[in-house]
């Protein structure tokens, strides 16, 4: 089977902050599991389309949801006119074409569906596929990334401690300000000067994390903000819209932020 | 700001004509009433006015109300001038001579102001309460009968009063201080009342404000009062402390926020910009003053750096005009003006030359002594102009500027006599120790305010009574009288809880083996909430799609198809967080006959065996106690938190608990739910394990905590949270119910048993 839909084409837009590409580059050698840590939109999905581009391998994106179960990763058989089919789900795509497997949020996907990947992340390389009774080998350009955001599990949710142990791990955060500037006058084809105001901006609201917010605006919301200023809208409204009203429903903590960025302009 | 009127301004004294014996005079004001009065009540008046006469209260009494009350037939009517009489009357009985004379006067002055029979009924009617309550505040209250009325309405006015009653208790000494305006609360509620915008209304977005531009987070509190007038009172940070004005009159609605807003981001410009303090050395008053200005103007310059819309907010307090007088006073708030403002032109060549100064391009701006340089140079000119500088009446403007106290070394100055130039400095001086006085035991309120400012300080103690740890929370409570929340009304402090021996649980476990067992039996059928996709179901919402392909294939091949193809959603696992809230008022230390032990003997019994209970399942649980001790000091002691295990601490703690104080169950409720409600699970409980009806020893209305309770209960509700109480107090349905609602009470009559019941209880309360 062709996996050339998965081939990420053009070159996706990434700023690096470290040396994460480097990083993930000398995993992917090693076809090390990875681990991309990090709060929300700040970058990581982006990333690992990036580094799909720059390596040349198609990537396959489950997202993972609580409903999952393990045969919506691996396949199931289906019916047609003469009898039962075998359709591999994505994760068994991937490791059967030579795929990077990316598991967007890992945590929400229910403990015993996550345990499935246990046997492809250590040195066996395997997934067994009990229902048609294979033993797949995995391909050698095949990987296993997922991710993870720290910030807001429950206690409920995390992953176990046996998953997490067979995972390298690359933390992101927020890019540094003038990073950041670019990356959203690059996305949104804004000035720099506004981007980096949008950014000091985005500063008062990630203060705020922890006393009241459970996450600061995301490089994701600023380049939204941003978007809204290239068509035409204030700089005021375009934070209200993009930055203020989406994070918090606390009169205080909207007044107090609306006040801080109308210090900023 | 006490109202300086005294009784003698009131004091009744002959008019001309009158006779000057008191008997004669009596009838001859009787005589006089004639005229205000229709024909047919007169008659009723008359024999008020005898009858105030014959009680006994003495002679200026009857005649302050035979002079004062006819004035209220014209304002009101005729009844309200003879129904005065009874209320003179119940004065004279309930509080003394002096109060029940002025009544008649005050309310002359208070039917001027209402107008309305309503309002004046609603004012008689408080000044009755007040009589009843706080008999000692009475004559504070009429005295400034003027002064309350022309700003608050009889409502406003009432709200006040119970405001006075509600945080003084049974204090008769504060509670005077209270109505005679000495004690800072008063002002801050009668602020309140008035509609003013205190900062107690804007406290929490004004510091998330502050967090949010600097990160900074200074203590805040009020700035304590003294003799300055209001309007004079300039916030002041001294050691890192910042004090707040509780008001800035004449500011209003939005203005008054902007007003506190730009105070605090000119505060939090000096916290990151002025960072060290400059030595007094041998500067003149006036050199202080311009150096001080300079400053402001400085950290205000590199806060609009980062923050350009912090002068939207700073300019509009500049409103010098640059054709004034050259006084003084006003020269400086030019050259402010001139400094952040750039429309803003004065051809005056002193400020010119201070303008130049300040944006020589050569200037280092992040260097605090070009402040120094440049304001003892201005300083110097005036100096040569000879224009008069008193630094005893300066004030700094505009207003949202702090007194820049902060900014100066004072050395040991203490230990000098100046002479000559220490005005500035000497006022300044005053005023700092008049700040620190009000910390001292007679101003024991402002004493207890510092005690919220304990998220930042913890106080250390070596009394073992006043463990606390670093937390104090102000909370708000409800009022049914008035139907309103009194913002930051009341206290919770957190205290370590004593060790006991973690053994004790473990032998409670022991114990009640039987129990355990059938807890433990209880806890595997025992499940709640998230609701759960079940596959392979023969009835169902949707079709589980392995399921149907194994049908089909069944079939194809010639078996007989399982029939069970749907899927469907069910709640099952268990996701609940639960917080148990322990009352140990003092009376749980009464002995339970049966038991032949303490009620909290067997609550913390219970405690034990639930917790047992709740660890074995995996549901996050917290258990907190609590008793109080007065609105200020409201005890909390965390037993367990959700995020640290069941430990053997945990156990010592609980087994530690000891009975003691009051049962303030509303605001330890808000500090409870405060935690639980960051709990991201499913389902969120409040477990209260309460043994009496809500008091303290400030309370005398006991409906006021029950209400209060009440109010935290609903709100909650809203928020998804549950809430249930175990009584232990067989009597305890009547305001428990009202509490909690009736089927969220469990009274638990044979208190023995409640080790028992308590366990049961939960799973049947979470299954």
């Amino acid at each position: 089977m062709n996996l050339d839909s998965y081939l990420i084409t053009e070159e996706p837009y990434y700023s690096p902050t470290h040396n994460e590409v480097q990083l993930f580059e000398a995993a992917y050698a090693t076809r090390m599991p990875m681990m991309l840590k990090g709060p929300t939109g700040c970058g990581k999905t982006r990333f690992i389309e990036y580094v799909a581009w720059q390596l040349k391998k198609p990537l396959i994106t489950v997202s993972c949801h609580e409903d999952m179960t393990a045969s919506d990763l691996v396949g199931r058989y289906l019916l047609d006119a003469e009898g039962t089919v075998w359709h591999d789900g994505p994760l068994t795509l991937a490791v059967r074409h030579g795929a990077i497997c990316y598991l967007d949020e890992i945590v929400e996907a229910r403990q015993d569906t996550s345990v499935v990947i246990h046997s492809l992340t250590d040195d066996r390389r395997i997934l067994s596929i009990e229902k048609k009774n294979e033993v797949l080998k995995a391909h050698k350009d095949f990987q296993i990334v997922i991710s993870y955001n720290p910030g807001y599990q429950s206690v409920l949710k995390d992953l176990k401690e046996s998953t997490k142990q067979r995972f390298g791990a690359i933390d992101f955060d927020y890019p540094k300000p003038e990073d950041e500037a670019k990356i959203i006058a690059h996305e949104s084809g804004i000035d720099n000067k506004t981007a980096s105001k949008l950014v000091t901006i985005s500063e008062r609201s990630r203060n705020l994390k922890g006393h009241g917010l459970d996450e600061g605006a995301s490089t994701r919301m600023l380049i939204y903000a941003a978007q809204l200023i290239a068509q035409g809208v204030s700089l005021e409204e375009a934070c209200e819209v993009a930055l203020v009203l989406p994070i918090t429903d606390d009169h205080d903590i909207r007044n107090a932020l609306s006040s801080a960025i109308s210090a900023c302009t | 700001m006490a109202a300086s009127t005294t009784r003698g301004k009131y004091a009744t004294s002959p008019h001309r004509n009158e006779p000057a014996d008191p008997d004669k005079r009596l009838v001859f004001l009787i005589k006089e009433g004639k005229s205000f009065f229709p024909k047919e009540y007169y008659p009723y008046w008359e024999r008020a006015c005898n009858k105030l006469s014959h009680a006994g209260y003495g002679a200026l009494i009857p005649l302050s109300y035979a002079r004062h009350s006819p004035k209220l037939v014209k304002i009101l009517n005729p009844e309200t001038a003879i129904n005065l009489a009874a209320t003179v009357s119940l004065a004279a009985i309930k509080v003394n001579r002096a109060a029940a004379e002025l009544l008649s006067k005050a309310a002359v002055i208070a039917a001027h102001e209402l107008k309305s029979e309503q309002a004046f009924t609603a004012w008689i009617t408080t000044i009755e309460e007040l009589i009843h309550y706080a008999p000692e505040s009475v004559l504070a209250v009429l005295e400034r009968t003027q002064k309350v009325l022309t700003t608050l309405t009889p409502e406003q006015f009432r709200s006040w009063v119970l405001a006075g009653l509600r945080s003084t208790g049974d204090d008769t000494l504060r509670q005077i201080q209270y109505f005679s305006f000495t004690d800072p609360e008063s002002e801050k509620w009668f602020r309140h009342e008035a509609g003013d915008v205190v900062f107690t209304d804007l406290d929490r977005r004004l510091k998330l404000y502050l967090i949010s531009l600097w990160n900074l987070r200074p203590p805040i509190r009020d700035l304590p009062t003294s003799t300055s007038p209001l309007s004079l009172r300039r916030i002041s940070i001294s050691n890192g402390v910042v004090q707040m004005p509780e008001v800035f009159p004449g500011f209003h609605d939005q203005q008054a926020e902007n007003i506190f807003r730009a105070g605090l981001a000119h505060v939090g410009a000096h916290l990151v910009y002025s960072t060290k303090r400059f030595p007094l050395g041998e500067l003149k008053p006036i050199q202080v003053a311009l150096v001080s200005l300079i400053e402001d103007a400085r950290v205000e310059y590199l806060a609009m750096q980062t923050f350009p819309g912090l002068r939207k907010l700073w300019l509009p307090f500049h409103v010098a005009k640059s054709n004034g007088p050259k006084l003084v006073p006003l020269l400086l708030a030019r050259l402010s003006r001139t400094l952040i403002d750039e429309n803003y032109k004065d051809r005056d060549g002193w400020i010119q030359k201070g303008h130049d100064m300040f944006f020589d391009p050569q200037n280092n701006m992040t260097d605090p002594a070009i402040s120094r340089r440049i304001g003892v140079l201005l300083g110097n000119d005036l100096g040569q102009l000879r224009a008069q500088f008193n630094a005893k009446t300066y004030i700094v403007e505009p207003p949202y500027r702090d007194d820049n106290m902060g900014l100066w070394d004072f050395g040991d100055y203490q230990g000098q006599e100046q002479d000559n130039q220490g005005i500035f400095i000497e006022a300044m001086r005053m005023e700092r120790e008049e700040n620190q006085d009000s910390t001292s035991p007679d101003q024991d309120r402002q004493g207890e305010d510092e005690q919220s400012e304990q998220q930042y300080h913890a106080r250390e103690s070596t009394d073992p009574e006043h463990r606390e740890s670093n937390v104090a929370v102000r909370y708000p409570e409800y009022d049914y009288l008035t139907s309103t929340e009194r913002p930051n009304w009341s206290c919770v402090v957190e205290y370590n809880p004593d060790f006991g021996d973690a053994h004790k649980i473990d032998r409670i476990l022991e114990t009640h083996t039987d129990l355990v067992n059938r807890i433990t039996n209880l806890i595997r059928s025992a499940k709640v909430s998230l609701p759960e996709r079940l596959r392979h179901q023969s009835l169902g919402e949707s079709l589980d799609l392995d399921a149907c392909i194994d049908a089909i294939i069944s079939r194809r091949m010639g078996h007989v198809p399982d029939p069970r193809i749907y899927s469907t959603t069910e709640r099952k696992h268990r996701d609940l967080s639960v917080l148990v809230l322990l009352d140990i008022s003092h009376s749980t230390n009464d002995r339970v006959l049966k038991a032949g032990t303490s009620v909290l003997e067997l609550e913390i019994q219970a405690t034990a065996l639930l917790a047992y209970a709740m660890s074995e399942l995996d549901d996050p649980f917290a258990i907190s106690a609590f008793c109080s001790d007065g609105k200020e000091d409201v005890h909390y002691y965390r037993i367990k938190d959700f995020d640290v295990a069941y430990d053997s601490t945990a156990r010592a703690y609980l087994a530690g608990l000891q009975g003691k104080l009051s049962t303030r169950i509303g605001v330890a409720m808000r500090h409870a739910l405060s935690d639980l409600i960051t709990q991201r699970t499913h389902r969120r409980l409040l477990l209260v394990i309460s043994d009496g009806e809500p008091s303290d020893i400030d309370v005398k209305d006991k409906k006021y905590l029950v209400e209060d309770a009440c109010k935290v209960v609903r709100s909650v509700s809203r928020l998804g949270i549950d809430t249930f109480c175990v009584g232990l107090d067989s009597g305890g349905d009547n305001y428990l119910n009202k509490i909690f609602g009736r089927r969220n009470v469990a009274v638990i009559d044979n208190l023995d048993r409640l080790p028992e019941r308590l366990p049961m209880l939960y799973l049947r309360l979470t299954a």
